[in-house]
């Protein structure tokens, strides 16, 4: 997994953000550290599901993707 | 081609007096931020512009479901759909917290907007908008390549709009909902009804031939206007949400009703501004359980604490009014494309809170400048998503967030205070470009106030420009006493966006058991309108009998008359220039109109008396003046200059023929164009091998009457330009039924324009830049010292434009030490005292700028003054760098 698909990922620019939990500055991405979390993205939703490489659906009525920030989503739920 | 033979005989740089000799001489006054908004500062500079597909994502989605819903509504709720799915991000270190997307310098395209300039080049949608002549100035314009620009493609980092960074995962889904918003956007529709306009072929070719360099109600359909942040101060959202619910409840049923939409509008947005700062609160707890260092997770937990309180309550402190005012800034801004989004004379607005805590102890001055150190950085971390042709062309990447110091109380006293003399000092130790200052000059203003504007000049930043406050209560008063303005309310104007003068009001604000009355923004955006005419491209056509030389189409229905006097020449740009206002103002209405229909402002619109109590919004002409669309014309001292040579020359000293003088254009004086050399400027242009065929030719042009050296030839052409000018605009009309005014700054457009503008009679070789601002001489061209420069400026009334803008480059040396301050300050006084309304500075050796040309790694921090705004030096195009290093700088004054 990379920084950027962790929990602790702050992302400063598109390329590059800090670790929330150290202050690190890590490249996006990089490789995760041993320390990661699953981040809330709508690939982590039980509502996703890819249909092709990049796109998907959310609850089988709205377009998504895969990486898109879910932390403000009230229908997050892991899956 | 043929081979380059030697230079133009210019020096590297124009100067007036000695050039200056020995090492280059770097600023005066060198000062740093607190170490914590140094580390915030440099953590800026190493940041890229990065734009997010968020905000439009979840606007999309919301908009699709509500299908009938009425329009305003419809906006509403998919605004609130954005701000409450933002993600929060909070930066360790950070005093004041949420920015317009979750990146440091964040931003997101706005497909409701327009949607074709951001898709790929190839894309077909892109090939069809520049068919219709749509994004030809993005075609023409350079986006400087160093700083936080992302101008290529990088590993997962796709380049958009050539400046901004958006992650290869997000772009199948920003063409997702681009091709949603196809033939719905206020492009898209607007383009279709403008059709309708009689003469819309002729817009079409003005602005393929960039005559004009965009459409305002597509691209920037707000800003260039002052805040008014009155409303959330006095009543916190709460109490906003309350006054919409009282007046939904006096509304419903009765005449008028679009003002329960209205109200039912604001109080969803609001309800969104609420979750949004609730989630940065929720953010700042999570950051704080992280959190090893005491002090910091203090400051998260006050920050968390804070903003709980400001999502229901009004403020408490001077802290709670700095969040506050941020976060309607920034809510502001993210409900259109903005530039110019001015906060005003925020230290005015903000002093009942400081002082108050001040009193008490709460604070201290120390503590005060990190804070207004840190707000520097969150302004200069606004970008603002455009087409490259808007952020490179016209704000070579700024935002133009003008806070203005000084000016006059409701009751005509000194508005300056000593809050405002610690943002003059924040802007020494933390020298970012936004905010930009502006100081409204009165003669009623404590000396030791001025100095201080001096000295922070001196800084070598470019701010504050110097603006003239009775000559900017005249124009407010004269263009607003039909709407009901009074002196006592003229006093409350200030600047927005980089030099627009606009109205504003002064709003009773309660705090602290008194009342204060704040000024604020009372008017909606202005440079609305007509936006930036080439009126040296004019006179290009004129003398190619309508034709638009470089593509070879026809723009303008043929004269065909031989220019035989100068009075048939004239006559005929007149007819010209009126026909282009003519057409751009009809073809702007119904973009504007359209913009209102479907996306129409909201946020902005409460924040603006008397919008919330009328129940109309700003496209309604719910604010208290609604005066505000313009004409904006750029290069007009190169068409001065050009008239002269043309009077001179070919009609008065009979020196050559228009057909002889035209030969020489399209031989660009047997000179290589700027394209081909590289260089944009008229100094470092190379010759042909036919350069001597033209060469006496040239030299006729060049030696012409010049304006800026209290030359009456000219000066007396200059005027006539002006005052035609301002009296033309107010033959045409807004939407509103407001007649138009004249605006004059070039921003950063006369690079652009002048890359498409053949040479010019005036000696100006073809793709160099034109003069820039409006009272600014040609560089090099003024010869007569600044005295000399200022008498050229004030020819005619400043007050019948909403602006005039005068930009002067001056060696460090010159103003060096008390003395010096004392010298430029009378200097600037001088030029004021004779009716001029604006002067900003330039304190820079040119030999810096022009080693930081070459060697940009070793200037991050170096900013320049270009035409009403400040830039990094790092993120202007060559074209604006070329022409600020080719100023005419001052040894002397």
């Amino acid at each position: 997994m990379k920084h950027y698909d962790c929990k602790y990922y702050l992302t400063i620019d598109a390329f590059k953000g800090l670790c929330k939990r150290d202050k690190t500055n890590i490249t996006a991405d990089d490789e995760a550290c041993e320390h990661f979390e699953k981040a809330k993205m709508c690939a982590n939703c039980s509502h996703f599901k890819l249909t092709t490489d990049n796109m998907g659906t959310c609850m089988q009525k709205y377009d998504a993707y895969p990486r898109m920030n879910a932390l403000t989503c009230t229908d997050f739920q892991w899956s | 081609m043929p081979q380059p033979v030697e230079f133009l005989q210019c020096s590297a740089t124009n100067y007036y007096g000695q050039a200056p000799k020995g090492n280059v001489l770097s600023r005066e006054i060198n000062k740093k931020p607190t170490p914590r908004v140094e580390k915030i500062r440099n953590r800026y500079f190493d940041t890229k512009s990065s734009a997010s597909v968020e905000f439009p994502y979840w606007y999309t989605r919301k908009w699709e479901g509500l299908e009938g819903e009425v329009p305003i509504v419809r906006r509403a709720e998919a605004l609130r759909a954005g701000f409450e799915h933002l993600t929060p991000s909070i930066f360790p270190g950070e005093l004041l917290v949420m920015g317009k997307a979750n990146y440091l310098r964040g931003s997101y395209p706005m497909p409701w907007l327009s949607e074709a300039f951001f898709l790929a080049k190839e894309d077909e949608m892109y090939k069809e908008a520049l068919e219709a002549g749509k994004v030809s100035s993005d075609e023409v314009t350079t986006m400087g390549q160093g700083g936080g620009n992302v101008t290529k493609s990088i590993g997962n980092v796709m380049s958009i709009a050539g400046k901004f960074g958006m992650r290869k995962e997000e772009m199948p889904m920003l063409l997702n909902i681009a091709k949603k918003w196809h033939n719905k956007s206020v492009d898209d529709v607007g383009h279709k009804y403008e059709k309708m306009v009689p003469g819309y072929n002729t817009k079409e070719e003005i602005m393929r031939a960039v005559i004009c360099m965009f459409d305002s109600g597509y691209t920037l359909p707000q800003g260039r206007e002052v805040m008014n942040y009155y409303y959330p101060l006095q009543y916190g959202i709460k109490g906003i949400i309350e006054i919409c619910n009282e007046k939904l409840n006096g509304s419903a049923g009765f005449p008028d009703m679009d003002r329960i939409y209205f109200y039912k509008s604001v109080e969803t947005v609001m309800l969104g501004i609420q979750k949004w700062i609730r989630n940065y609160a929720e953010e700042a707890k999570f950051m704080a359980s992280l959190e090893q260092d005491n002090d910091q997770l203090n400051e998260y937990l006050d920050i968390a604490e804070r903003l709980q309180w400001l999502a229901e309550n009004p403020p408490r402190d001077f802290r709670d009014a700095m969040q506050m005012v941020w976060t309607f800034h920034i809510a502001v801004l993210n409900e259109d494309a903005i530039s110019g989004l001015s906060p005003g004379r925020l230290g005015q607005v903000l002093y009942p809170y400081w002082k108050k805590d001040m009193d008490e102890g709460k604070i201290n001055k120390e503590q005060t400048l990190e804070l207004l150190e840190a707000m520097r950085m969150k302004f200069t971390e606004i970008d603002c998503f455009a087409s490259m042709g808007v952020v490179g062309g016209v704000l070579s990447g700024n935002t133009f967030n003008n806070l203005c110091l000084g000016g006059l109380t409701k009751d005509g006293e000194s508005a300056a205070n000593d809050l405002e003399i610690l943002i003059m000092e924040s802007s020494q130790t933390c020298d970012t470009p936004q905010p930009t200052l502006t100081l409204l000059f009165d003669e009623k203003l404590p000396e030791d106030f001025l100095l201080k504007g001096v000295e922070t000049t001196k800084v070598g930043t470019g701010y504050p420009a110097w603006v003239n406050n009775r000559v900017a209560m005249e124009f407010i008063l004269e263009n607003f006493k039909h709407e009901g303005i009074e002196l006592e309310e003229a006093r409350a104007w200030a600047i927005g966006g980089c030099l627009e003068t606009s109205a504003g009001s002064w709003m009773p604000l309660e705090f602290n058991g008194e009342t204060h009355h704040i000024p604020g923004g009372s008017a909606p955006a202005t440079s609305v309108g007509v936006h930036f005419i080439s009126v040296p491209k004019v006179l290009e056509a004129v003398l190619y009998d309508g034709l638009d030389h470089r593509t070879g189409r026809r723009v303008y229905p043929a004269h065909g008359k031989k220019l035989e006097t100068y009075e048939e020449l004239w006559e005929t740009f007149k007819e010209y220039f009126s026909l282009t206002v003519e057409v751009l103002t009809l073809t702007n209405n119904i973009q504007h109109d359209l913009w209102g229909k479907i996306s129409p402002s909201i946020v902005n619109s409460m924040l603006k008396p008397d919008c919330l109590e009328t129940g109309k919004d700003i496209s309604h002409k719910g604010c208290r003046y609604n005066r505000t669309f313009n004409v904006e014309v750029s290069g007009g001292v190169t068409l001065a200059n050009s008239l002269a040579s043309l009077k001179k020359n070919v009609y008065e000293e009979k020196n050559f023929s228009i057909k002889k003088l035209k030969d020489a254009i399209d031989a660009n004086f047997g000179y290589f164009t700027a394209q081909e050399t590289g260089s944009f400027s008229l100094i470092e242009q190379k010759q042909t091998e036919k350069y001597e065929n033209w060469l006496k030719i040239h030299t006729q042009c060049l030696d012409a009457p010049k304006y800026g050296n209290d030359d009456k030839y000219v000066d007396n052409i200059f005027r006539e330009w002006q005052i035609w000018f301002a009296q033309m605009c107010s033959n045409y009309k807004s939407l509103y039924d407001e007649p138009l005014y004249p605006c004059q700054i070039s921003v950063s457009t006369h690079a652009p324009l002048g890359a498409v503008t053949l040479a010019t009679p005036d000696g100006r070789l073809s793709g160099t830049t034109f003069s820039d601002g409006s009272v600014s001489a040609y560089p090099g061209t003024d010869k007569n010292g600044p005295y000399a420069l200022f008498n050229s400026a004030t020819c005619y009334n400043h007050s019948l434009s909403q602006n005039s803008q005068l930009n002067m480059k001056i060696h460090p040396s010159v103003v060096k030490g008390r003395e010096g301050s004392k010298k430029f300050l009378e200097m600037i006084k001088a030029y004021l005292r004779k009716g001029a309304f604006h002067a900003q500075f330039n304190i820079v050796d040119s030999r810096m700028l022009k080693d930081a040309q070459n060697n940009p790694d070793k200037y991050r921090g170096l900013m320049v003054r270009v035409a009403g705004f400040t830039q990094y030096w790092v993120e202007l195009g060559k074209q604006i760098q070329d022409e600020v290093i080719a100023r005419t700088e001052y040894e002397e004054i």
